[in-house]
């Protein structure tokens, strides 16, 4: 199994407004202490390569206090030249979220070249929010993100210039200087809730696709959905195709940890999620049937899961090294799962770095039958 | 297309606002004293399925010429409120020719100086109530039946409908303003003096852009004044509209 440091950045805070998104006010951001916070994430993500994780992973969202990476591409920019052998994952950039997509082509091609080919590339259409924090139309999202996708995957693998006329991207000239290390470009990974569009959009095209923040039952579901639409389209999907995203805690012993992930885990939910109704499901955002899907069977919001919600669903994993090595067999063995990237959270950044070396000497070793295998390999493009 | 007609008199053609599809209420009942009234729902409001090719207002607008054209009405007296209002504007400036009279009751559609409509998309439903109804008790009229997994869905429609040409920018369409200036079909403006979605300075903006445009308020009401104080709307655009008739 495959093992990647996931960031999510947050600006931690308590505080009682209805929204941690969009409307949530900036006059709560400290720039000195967000500084400190930047740069103790930065060291852990550097740190995860020391300790052999196989890749760092940064992601986009937009106004709040959940995770305060805008702009991804530049927080992978800094990473770049401070590693030398971990992928970097950018998990992902929104694209309908970007007035002009041959930019993201250009800066992974950036950044591809500048890592010598360490560069995952996410492609994703981004949370509700984002479509209220950046004004972007929903209702054509999908259609955009599809169109962005042929785009900027046409920018990597054709000759420029070439013309491209879109319904909602046109182009006389489409010819980016530079042109991506990786042949035929950048794998490209699908992070998703589970809609059955994306399901077989990245099954299709051989995209891994990664289940974020999801519980468990859930996350086999859609692992079917998903092996079951590569056999369709003719081929059986890799491991790595199968990606989970989860907070890992790990310490000492089971009670230590079960501590640990109360006052942080579970922030993440409570909070960091916490988001004003409309935000979840922006108008046209959803299809009617996967809209049908949720509220049939309605899960809860994560601002309602308690921590029992969180270990017995499978949101988490959590508990001794012996413990977390059990629970993430289940991943690796029930679900098939080849690559879990997960964040950890002590509670101060030493904390945390501590929980990384216990994870990183006690957990990882456990996994390691696949360490010759180079799981970008034959998938993402 | 799900659509509801009663009463007898000349053709008046209704476009409802955002939430205000297939509900015949005291304003139209008034209004079809009077006249031959036709009330469409908009493509993916109440019974009509949603439409793909509308991607822009001018669509809607299109939308509505064709249906004149199908109901037979070379002219029309046309009603539009809030959202429909500003479909109805569309339709006037590509069309004046059809219309008998334009009535136009708290219509969104062009940017006024120095106001923003605020984000409705954005807001949980008692803020929402608040800035669209002066007294929200008037909202039960168009209060959803049910919280079922049916109705939820529609609601859902609804909002996408709307926001599909109307999210960004919000609420209007940057061309009208300048083309409202060709509309020579009498007009009406009717506006809630308590409007906080689009308060009173709008229709300052809407009387001065369209040549001859009177206009006449409600002291009782928000947003929604043919919601709000349906029997004195109807009688001030039946009033009006036979002015129009009259003076033919």
């Amino acid at each position: 199994m495959k093992f990647y440091y996931f960031h999510l950045m947050p600006y931690i805070m308590d505080h009682d407004e209805p929204s941690s998104w969009v409307t949530l006010s900036n006059r709560h951001y400290d720039p000195e202490a967000g500084r400190g916070l930047y740069h103790e994430y930065l060291d852990q993500l550097e740190y995860a390569e020391k300790l052999g994780w196989d890749g760092i992973c940064v992601n986009e969202h937009h106004q709040n206090c959940y995770g305060t990476m805008p702009s991804p591409n530049v927080m992978a920019a800094m990473l770049v030249r401070r590693t030398s052998r971990a992928k970097i994952a950018v998990l992902g950039n929104g694209l309908p979220l970007r007035e002009n997509p041959l930019r993201i082509a250009e800066e992974i091609a950036m950044l591809d070249v500048v890592s010598g080919g360490r560069v995952i590339s996410g492609f994703v259409r981004g949370i509700g929010p984002e479509y209220f924090s950046l004004a972007v139309n929903p209702t054509n999202s999908r259609e955009r993100f599809y169109e962005a996708a042929e785009l900027i995957l046409r920018a990597w693998t054709e000759e420029g210039p070439f013309p491209f006329d879109g319904k909602f991207y046109r182009y006389p000239y489409v010819n980016p200087w530079p042109r991506p290390i990786q042949k035929p470009h950048p794998p490209v990974w699908c992070p998703s809730q589970g809609s059955t569009e994306t399901v077989e959009w990245a099954a299709k095209r051989r995209f891994p696709y990664l289940m974020v923040f999801t519980p468990i039952k859930r996350i086999a579901q859609i692992y079917g959905e998903y092996r079951e639409a590569c056999e369709r389209y003719g081929y059986t999907a890799s491991r790595y195709q199968l990606t989970v995203n989860l907070p890992i805690v790990v310490a000492e012993n089971d009670a230590k940890a079960e501590r640990i992930a109360r006052e942080n885990a579970l922030w993440v939910y409570n909070v960091g999620l916490r988001m004003s109704t409309p935000f979840y499901q922006p108008p046209g955002y959803t299809t009617e049937p996967s809209l049908r899907r949720v509220l049939e069977n309605r899960p809860k919001l994560p601002t309602e899961l308690t921590f029992e919600d969180l270990e017995e669903g499978g949101y988490i994993i959590c508990g001794s090294p012996a413990t977390v090595r059990d629970k993430l067999k289940v991943f690796s063995e029930e679900l098939r799962a080849g690559i879990v990237c997960s964040g950890m959270n002590g509670g101060t950044h030493e904390k945390t770095l501590e929980m990384m070396q216990l994870f990183a000497e006690e957990v990882m070793p456990h996994f390691r039958e696949d360490a010759a295998v180079d799981e970008t390999a034959g998938v993402g493009r | 297309m799900d659509l509801l007609a009663d009463g007898d008199g000349p053709p008046l053609l209704f476009l409802h606002g955002a939430g205000g599809a297939g509900r015949w209420l005291p304003f139209q009942e008034r209004l079809a004293t009077r006249f031959s009234v036709q009330f469409p729902a908009h493509p993916g409001h109440g019974g009509s399925p949603a439409a793909d090719w509308i991607e822009h207002i001018s669509d809607l607008a299109f939308h509505y010429l064709d249906l004149l054209d199908e109901l037979e009405l070379e002219r029309a007296h046309l009603v539009g409120a809030s959202f429909g209002g500003w479909i109805a504007a569309e339709m006037a400036v590509m069309a004046s020719h059809r219309l008998h009279s334009l009535v136009l009751i708290d219509p969104v559609g062009i940017k006024v100086d120095g106001w923003i409509y605020p984000f409705l998309f954005g807001m949980e439903l008692p803020q929402l109530l608040a800035t669209v109804f002066h007294d929200p008790m008037a909202a039960l009229a168009i209060a959803p039946k049910d919280q079922s997994v049916d109705t939820l869905v529609e609601l859902y429609r609804q909002q996408a409908a709307v926001a599909r040409v109307a999210w960004n920018p919000y609420l209007y369409n940057p061309l009208l303003k300048r083309r409202l200036a060709r509309i020579t079909a009498p007009t009406l403006i009717c506006w809630g003096e308590h409007d906080k979605l689009a308060p009173l300075r709008c229709a300052d903006a809407w009387v001065k852009e369209i040549p001859g445009a009177q206009l006449v308020t409600f002291a009782g009401s928000g947003h929604v004044p043919h919601l709000e104080e349906p029997e004195a709307v109807a009688d001030a655009v039946v009033a009006f509209c036979r002015r129009q008739e009259g003076a033919r």
